[in-house]
C-alpha cells in the first residue's frame, strides 16, 4: 500500500485481466488498492477490516456480488459501492433490489468514467463527513427540489433523497434547464460523459428509478415528464404546484 | 376477415351443395307418381266397365227400356258409384242419366276449375310436363267430348259399337280445355237376342289427376322446407367448422406481431378435429418460442461473454495511451493481445455451438464400444500430458455416433485436466448399470461448489481458482457436452466426489442384447 493513499478501495472481480488493469489505474491515481476473484474472498477479508470504496462485479463464483454487498450493508450503510455490470438484465436486476449501489457501470467501462465516478463518491463522502456549510452558488433549485452540487446529494422539500451518482448525473442535466426537452442522448451524455456504448434503455432505467426515489418520499412528486419520441424534461418552477 | 370468408366460402359452399343434392333426392319420388298414374287410370276404366257391364245384364232380358223403372235403379247405382251413368235407347236417345237425377251427394265436376293448378304447381312441374312433352309415350288422340252436348242423341263411337251389340270405349278429352280426359265405356242392352240400347258409364280422370296433383304439391312443399332446413343447417354447420377455423387463423397472424410471438393457440371446449389441431399448433408454439428463447438467450450469453474481454482490452488500451513506461506498455500490450487471442477462442466455440444445432453428422450411428472410444481419447489426453487411468468394464457397446460421443468425452477429460492439479491423474471409470453404459470421469481439483452445483452444464457458467490460464476455458465444453449427450439419448451429471474433486458422469443406453 502507498505511504499516504488517498483511500483505500477493493476491486472484485473473477476476472484477473480487469483486476489488473483497474488496480494499476486507481493505483497511478494515488488509491491503495486490493484485489479479489470472488466475493467469499474478499469477505474474509472485509470481515477484519472494510476498505473505503468498493468496486465489485456481479457474476462472480463461489459468493457474488450481490451477495457480498448484502454482506458489506450489514456492516456498513454508508460505504461507496460500484456494482460493475456485463448484461441488461443484470442491470435490471441490481437497480431493483435496492441494494444501495452508489452506481453501476456497465462492461465494456471506460476507466476515465470509472475514475470520475470513485472521486465523485470520495468527495461526498468526505463532504458529508465535514458537515461543511453548502454554498449556495453550488446548488441548484426548483420550487421544492435542491439539488447539491458538492455533495452530489439531492433533496425535495427538505427531505433526503438518496440518487446514485448517475442518477444525480441524469438529474442535474434536466434541473439545469426547467422546462426544455432533453434527449436520452442528452441524458446519457451527462450521466456517462466517458462511455459511449450505453444503451439508451439505460436511461428509462434510471429516469424510473429517479422517480421510485422521490415518489418513496412524496408519493404526488411528479417532477420529470416524459416527453414521447424526444426524451424527458423537468417541470420548470411555475407549473409545478 | 374477407379473406377468411372468401377462403372458408368453399367449405360452406361445398357443405351447402352435398345437403341440396340430398335433397333433391326425394323429388324422384314424383317421378313414380307417373306409373302410379297409369296404374289408377286402368283401374279406374276396369271398375267403369265392371259398373256398365252389371247393369247391362241386369238390364238385358227385363223387356223394354222404362224411363221410371231405369231412373229407379241408377238413383241406386249412384250411391255407390263416382261415375255418370246413362242408359240409350236404340236410337241413341238417352233414357236416364244420373247426372240429371235431382241433387247429389257432390257435384260430379268432369273438368277441373283452371284457377286449381297454382303456378306453384306449374313451375315444379314443368320439368316434368317438358319430360313427358319430348321423351314420353306418344298419347293417343283423344276426340272431343263436345260429341255429348245436351239436347242431341248419345251416339258417339262407343255407343254405335254398342248397340251393335259390342263392347264400346272412348277416351276424349274433358270439356273446358282441361289436362283431364273423361273414359267412355258404352256396353249393349240385349233383350231377347236384340239389342235394345245400350248403357254408357263416363268418367272423368279429374279425380286422379286431382289426386296426383296434391301429392305433387305435397312432395314439392316438402321439398322446398327440406331445401330450406339444409341451408340452414349447412350454414350452421359449416359456421361450426369455418368460425373456429377463422379463429386459428387470426391467432396464427396475431401471434406473429412484430417478429415476435405473443399468445397462443387455442379454441376452448373443442373436442374434435379442430380442438386436436389447435393443440397440436399450441404444441408447434410452444416448441418455437422455447427454440426462439434459446437462441434469444445464446445471443445474450455470448454478448455477455464478450464484454469481460472487451472491458479488459478497453481499459489497458487507455492506460497503454496515457502510462509512459516501457514495461508497463509491454503488460498492457501483452493483456490486450490475451483477451483478443480469448475473444478468438470465444468466436470459435460460439461458432461450435451453433453448428450444434445444425448438427454433426448424425448418420454416422452405429455399433460402437465405448471402452475402446474412451481409450482414444485418452491417449490423445497422454500425449498432451495428461495422466488418464481407465478402469472398469472391459467393453460397452452401444448404437451412437463415435464422433459426437469422442466430443463429449474430449470435453470430459478437458475439463478434469483443467481442474486438476499439474501431474494428477484423470480416473476414467467405465461400468454397466441397469441397462446403461455409464463412464465417470473423476479429477482431483476443486470440486463443484455447493451453491452452482446445478449451473455447471450452463453456457459460460465457468468457475475455476483464479491461475494464468483462466481465459483458456470458454465455459462451453460442459454445455456441448451436455447437448451432444442428450441428443444421442444419454444424459450427463457431475457431483462432487469423497475426498475432494469432482465427478462428471455420461450414461448411455447399451446396445440391445448386450
Amino acid at each position: 500500500m502507498a505511504a499516504d493513499p488517498k483511500g483505500r478501495i477493493a476491486v472484485v472481480d473473477d476476472e484477473a485481466n480487469i483486476r489488473e488493469t483497474v488496480g494499476f489505474a486507481l493505483r497511478r491515481e494515488g488509491y491503495a488498492v486490493e484485489a479479489f476473484a470472488d466475493g467469499a474472498d474478499a469477505w474474509e477479508r472485509f470481515e477484519r477490516e472494510l476498505p473505503d470504496l468498493l468496486v465489485l462485479d456481479i457474476l462472480m463464483p463461489r459468493m457474488d456480488g450481490l451477495e457480498l454487498c448484502r454482506r458489506v450493508r450489514t456492516r456498513s450503510e454508508s460505504l461507496p459501492l460500484i456494482f460493475l455490470t456485463s448484461r441488461d438484465d443484470e442491470f435490471d436486476r441490481v437497480l431493483g433490489l435496492e441494494l444501495g449501489a452508489d452506481d453501476y457501470l456497465c462492461k465494456p467501462f471506460s476507466m476515465r468514467e470509472l475514475l470520475a465516478r470513485v472521486k465523485v463518491l470520495f468527495r461526498r463522502v468526505a463532504l458529508l463527513e465535514s458537515r461543511a456549510e453548502t454554498s449556495e452558488a453550488s446548488s441548484l433549485r426548483v420550487a421544492g427540489l435542491v439539488l447539491d452540487l458538492d455533495r452530489y446529494s439531492a433533496s425535495w422539500n427538505g427531505d433526503t433523497v438518496p440518487l446514485t451518482v448517475t442518477e444525480f448525473q441524469v438529474l442535474c442535466a434536466l434541473v439545469r434547464r426547467p422546462g426544455h426537452v432533453k434527449t436520452r442522448e442528452q441524458l446519457m451524455q451527462a450521466g456517462y460523459p466517458h462511455d459511449a456504448f450505453v444503451s439508451e434503455r439505460t436511461i428509462d432505467s434510471h429516469i424510473k428509478r429517479i422517480r421510485r426515489k422521490f415518489g418513496d418520499v412524496d408519493p404526488e412528486f411528479a417532477g420529470i415528464e416524459t416527453v414521447h419520441g424526444l426524451g424527458y424534461r423537468y417541470r420548470s418552477g411555475t407549473d409545478s404546484a | 376477415m374477407s379473406r377468411g370468408a372468401a377462403r372458408l366460402a368453399g367449405i360452406r359452399l361445398r357443405l351447402l351443395a352435398f345437403n341440396a343434392l340430398l335433397v333433391f333426392l326425394p323429388v324422384a319420388g314424383v317421378l313414380f307418381l307417373d306409373t302410379y298414374e297409369q296404374q289408377l287410370l286402368a283401374d279406374q276404366e276396369r271398375s267403369m266397365v265392371e259398373q256398365g257391364r252389371v247393369l247391362a245384364a241386369a238390364l238385358s232380358g227385363r223387356g223394354a227400356l222404362e224411363e221410371a223403372d231405369l231412373e229407379r235403379t241408377l238413383l241406386e247405382l249412384r250411391q255407390r258409384t263416382g261415375a255418370r251413368i246413362r242408359v240409350v235407347d236404340g236410337s241413341g236417345r238417352a233414357l236416364a242419366d244420373t247426372s240429371l237425377l235431382g241433387p247429389r251427394r257432390e257435384p260430379e265436376a268432369e273438368a277441373p276449375g283452371p284457377q286449381r293448378q297454382g303456378w306453384l304447381y306449374r313451375v315444379a312441374a314443368l320439368p316434368f310436363r317438358l319430360y313427358r312433352e319430348w321423351l314420353g309415350p306418344p298419347q293417343a288422340s283423344h276426340g272431343s267430348a263436345d260429341v255429348y252436348t245436351s239436347g242431341r242423341p248419345v251416339l258417339g263411337s262407343e255407343v254405335r259399337a254398342a248397340l251393335a251389340g259390342r263392347y264400346g270405349a272412348a277416351t276424349r278429352i274433358s270439356s273446358g280445355g282441361q289436362r283431364s280426359v273423361t273414359l267412355y265405356s258404352a256396353l249393349p242392352v240385349v233383350d231377347a237376342g236384340r239389342v235394345i240400347g245400350a248403357v254408357l258409364v263416363s268418367q272423368s280422370t279429374y279425380r286422379i289427376l286431382q289426386a296426383l296433383y296434391r301429392v305433387r304439391v305435397d312432395v314439392l312443399r316438402v321439398f322446398l322446407a327440406s331445401l330450406a332446413a339444409a341451408m340452414v343447417l349447412s350454414l350452421l354447420v359449416s359456421h361450426t367448422i369455418a368460425r373456429p377455423l377463422v379463429a386459428l387463423r387470426n391467432q396464427a397472424e396475431a401471434l406473429l406481431d412484430r417478429g415476435r410471438l405473443r399468445g397462443r393457440f387455442e379454441i376452448p371446449g373443442r373436442r374434435d378435429e379442430i380442438g386436436d389441431l389447435a393443440r397440436s399448433l399450441e404444441v408447434l408454439r410452444g416448441r418455437l418460442e422455447e427454440h426462439i428463447r434459446g437462441i434469444e438467450s445464446f445471443a445474450s450469453d455470448v454478448s455477455h461473454e464478450f464484454k469481460n474481454p472487451l472491458a479488459s482490452i478497453r481499459t489497458a488500451t487507455e492506460l497503454l495511451a496515457e502510462v509512459e513506461a516501457p514495461d508497463e506498455r509491454k503488460r498492457f500490450a501483452a493483456l490486450v493481445a490475451r483477451e483478443v487471442a480469448r475473444m478468438e477462442r470465444l468466436l470459435s466455440t460460439v461458432r461450435e455451438m451453433s453448428r450444434l444445432d445444425a448438427g454433426l453428422p448424425a448418420d454416422d450411428r452405429g455399433a460402437v464400444d465405448l471402452r475402446e472410444l474412451c481409450e482414444g481419447v485418452a491417449e490423445a489426453q497422454r500425449l498432451r500430458g495428461v495422466v488418464v487411468e481407465l478402469s472398469g468394464a472391459p467393453s460397452l457397446p452401444v448404437v451412437t455416433s463415435p464422433e459426437r460421443i469422442v466430443r463429449v468425452l474430449e470435453n470430459l477429460m478437458d475439463n478434469a485436466a483443467g481442474f486438476s492439479p499439474a501431474g494428477a491423474t484423470v480416473e476414467v471409470e467405465l461400468a454397466r448399470e441397469d441397462g446403461c453404459a455409464r463412464i465417470r470421469v473423476l479429477d482431483r481439483g476443486p470440486g463443484i461448489p455447493e451453491a452452482h452445483a446445478s449451473r455447471i452444464f450452463e453456457r459460460f457458467f465457468s468457475y475455476r481458482p483464479a491461475g494464468p490460464d483462466e481465459s483458456v476455458h470458454s465455459g462451453l465444453g460442459l454445455a456441448i457436452a451436455r447437448a451432444l449427450a442428450e441428443g444421442e439419448g444419454g444424459t450427463l451429471a457431475g457431483w462432487n466426489r469423497d475426498g475432494g474433486g469432482a465427478c462428471l458422469q455420461l450414461s448411455l443406453p447399451l446396445a440391445r442384447g448386450a
